[in-house]
């Protein structure tokens, strides 16, 4: 994920078209693997319709970055923005909600959430530079790499059943 | 259910159903043992892996949930913890991939636990220890399936404990955190559970996992909505469950000794309530995280002997000296021949029922005492 951070960020002109396939075509495989799960288990569970309005959340972004290559990259930054703005805030109230259970964690959730309406912020603050979509995209995978290589030594443990 | 059950209760039930105090001790340590024979602990012996019938948390944190993975789980979770009550249950309108995870839902009673006394019948006192393990979990594990999945186990909000205040009855809900170091906390309805994942196949949502380790609490009476239950509210009652779990091993034991003919399913030995019951309640229902003690005093009594602590390196000297052709005649030898023969009836009647997450049994292996 670092080394595809540095390539794009070299070649932002066609690292733009990349970013939003890839992106489109990521959104669609999740969005009609969800809805199927959905269809064919969880429709039968308490609670099953948060998986349905995930599928057709995730289907509606695949259409939707799709379309994005066919127009101003400004409205693709207000699209970035509006992702890491929701994204944000679900992680400072994660980090609220796991400080409330006594987790240990809610510090680097609300690290997370700080992180991701920096972004945001950056993504309207910048919104007249038109690489700027690349730039942001390649920190946050950036980002997801370094967080990724931190995980894979970070002790963790989990409830175990007996 | 935890070590108090699994190794206290169960020397008492085995006394009780007439076996000596060291027979007992050999039958509650088994049953004890399947919750700490891992695929680590059978690798520091060199036993065979394949006979594991637990994982530990760093092994649980390594499985891969791909179809391999997730059959190695199964087999596990499903022969020793999670009992299926019923393979073949019917439930309209469901999808075949639905009713593969719901018919793996643990419950007491069904046939696989008739199959699973029976088969411990003439065999080794290893053998009864893994059957009475098996059986007294069917009732605490109740309503949840011993495979990862999100819509089998999942549990919602709606999750009350059923409380008693001046002889009138209340419902507190129970608060689940996320952090594995803090202790439950019985006073203030605090509980560990493991993260939601969405994922159907997450090892999160494994058994009870999204109730923590609430279930396994003899105490605990609790109503709360199954994600399999058409939200309808489901009340658990424990200490009842409990006392027909116990009732239902010293029967089991006394056929498995030979004092009775037949073991037929949904029978209990009323007889040691009828002499033992108030203290065997007081025990059950007492509000605490781990009644060791308690039953441990009331074993002693009934047989006069010390109760020694369970030592999960007792007999791995006498593995580890045995010669190789004689492994088989060691204690955890004899162990690993009961546990062998369980994973591979109970994956051979899952498999035969059509439901693909436990792998299947190739016949001739059978016989070898082989589960793939």
């Amino acid at each position: 994920m670092i080394v595809t951070a540095f390539f794009l960020a070299y070649n932002p002109k066609e690292a733009y078209r990349v970013v939003i396939s890839f992106l489109a075509i990521g959104f669609l495989v999740s969005g009609i693997a969800t809805l199927s799960y959905y269809f064919t288990m969880a429709r039968y569970m308490v609670g099953g319709k948060i998986i349905l309005y995930r599928g057709v959340l995730l289907f509606d972004f695949a259409i939707f970055s799709g379309a994005l290559a066919d127009v101003p990259r400004f409205y693709v930054l207000v699209y970035l923005a509006v992702i890491h703005l929701f994204s944000g805030l679900v992680e400072v109230l994660r980090s609220a909600e796991a400080r409330g259970n006594g987790g240990k964690s809610w510090g680097l959730k609300l690290i997370h959430g700080i992180i991701n309406i920096t972004a945001a912020i950056c993504c309207l603050v910048f919104a007249k530079k038109t690489n700027t979509a690349v730039y942001i995209y390649c920190a946050g995978i950036f980002y997801s790499g370094i967080i990724r290589i931190v995980q894979a030594f970070r002790k963790t443990s989990f409830v175990y059943i007996r | 259910m935890q070590e108090d059950f699994h190794y206290y209760a169960t020397y008492c039930a085995a006394y009780l159903a007439g076996y000596s105090h060291e027979e007992s001790l050999d039958i509650c340590y088994c049953a004890q043992f399947v919750d700490l024979c891992s695929t680590t602990f059978l690798s520091k012996i060199k036993a065979p892996i394949k006979a594991a019938t637990t994982q530990l948390s760093l092994e649980m944190m390594d499985a891969r949930t791909d179809i391999i993975g997730l059959q190695d789980i199964t087999r596990i979770w499903a022969s020793f913890h999670f009992l299926p009550r019923d393979l073949y249950a019917v439930k309209p309108n469901r999808s075949k991939r639905y009713m593969s995870k719901y018919r793996l839902i643990c419950g007491p009673n069904g046939d696989l636990l008739e199959k699973t006394v029976r088969l411990a019948k003439g065999k080794s006192l290893q053998h009864a220890g893994i059957a009475m393990h098996v059986l007294a979990d069917t009732w605490a594990h109740m309503y949840f399936a011993g495979t990862p999945s999100l819509v089998i186990n999942n549990v919602n909000n709606s999750f009350y404990e059923i409380l008693e205040k001046d002889g009138e009855e209340y419902a507190r809900q129970i608060k689940f955190r996320h952090n594995p170091s803090a202790p439950d906390d019985i006073e203030k309805g605090l509980y560990t559970n493991s993260l939601y994942q969405s994922n159907e196949n997450s090892i999160m949502n494994l058994g009870h996992g999204r109730a923590g380790h609430f279930p396994d609490y003899s105490f605990a009476r609790y109503k709360y909505m199954p994600a399999w239950a058409d939200y309808y509210e489901v009340l658990k009652d424990n200490p009842s469950d409990y006392e027909r779990a116990f009732t239902q091993m010293v029967y089991a034991l006394k056929y498995l000794r030979g004092e009775t003919e037949s073991f037929v399913k949904d029978t209990y030995d009323t007889s040691v309530m009828e002499k033992y019951g108030d203290r065997i309640r007081t025990i059950i229902r007492k509000r605490q995280l781990n009644a060791c003690e308690d039953w441990k005093k009331f074993g002693e009594e009934l047989s006069g002997e010390t109760i020694e602590k369970f030592d999960l390196t007792k007999y791995e000297d006498e593995y580890d000296l045995i010669p190789a052709d004689s492994k088989n005649k060691s204690f955890i030898g004899k162990f690993i021949e009961g546990a062998l023969q369980q994973k591979g009836m109970v994956t051979d009647e899952i498999s035969k029922a059509g439901i693909s997450h436990a792998g299947f049994v190739i016949p001739i292996e059978l016989n070898k005492r082989k589960s793939g």
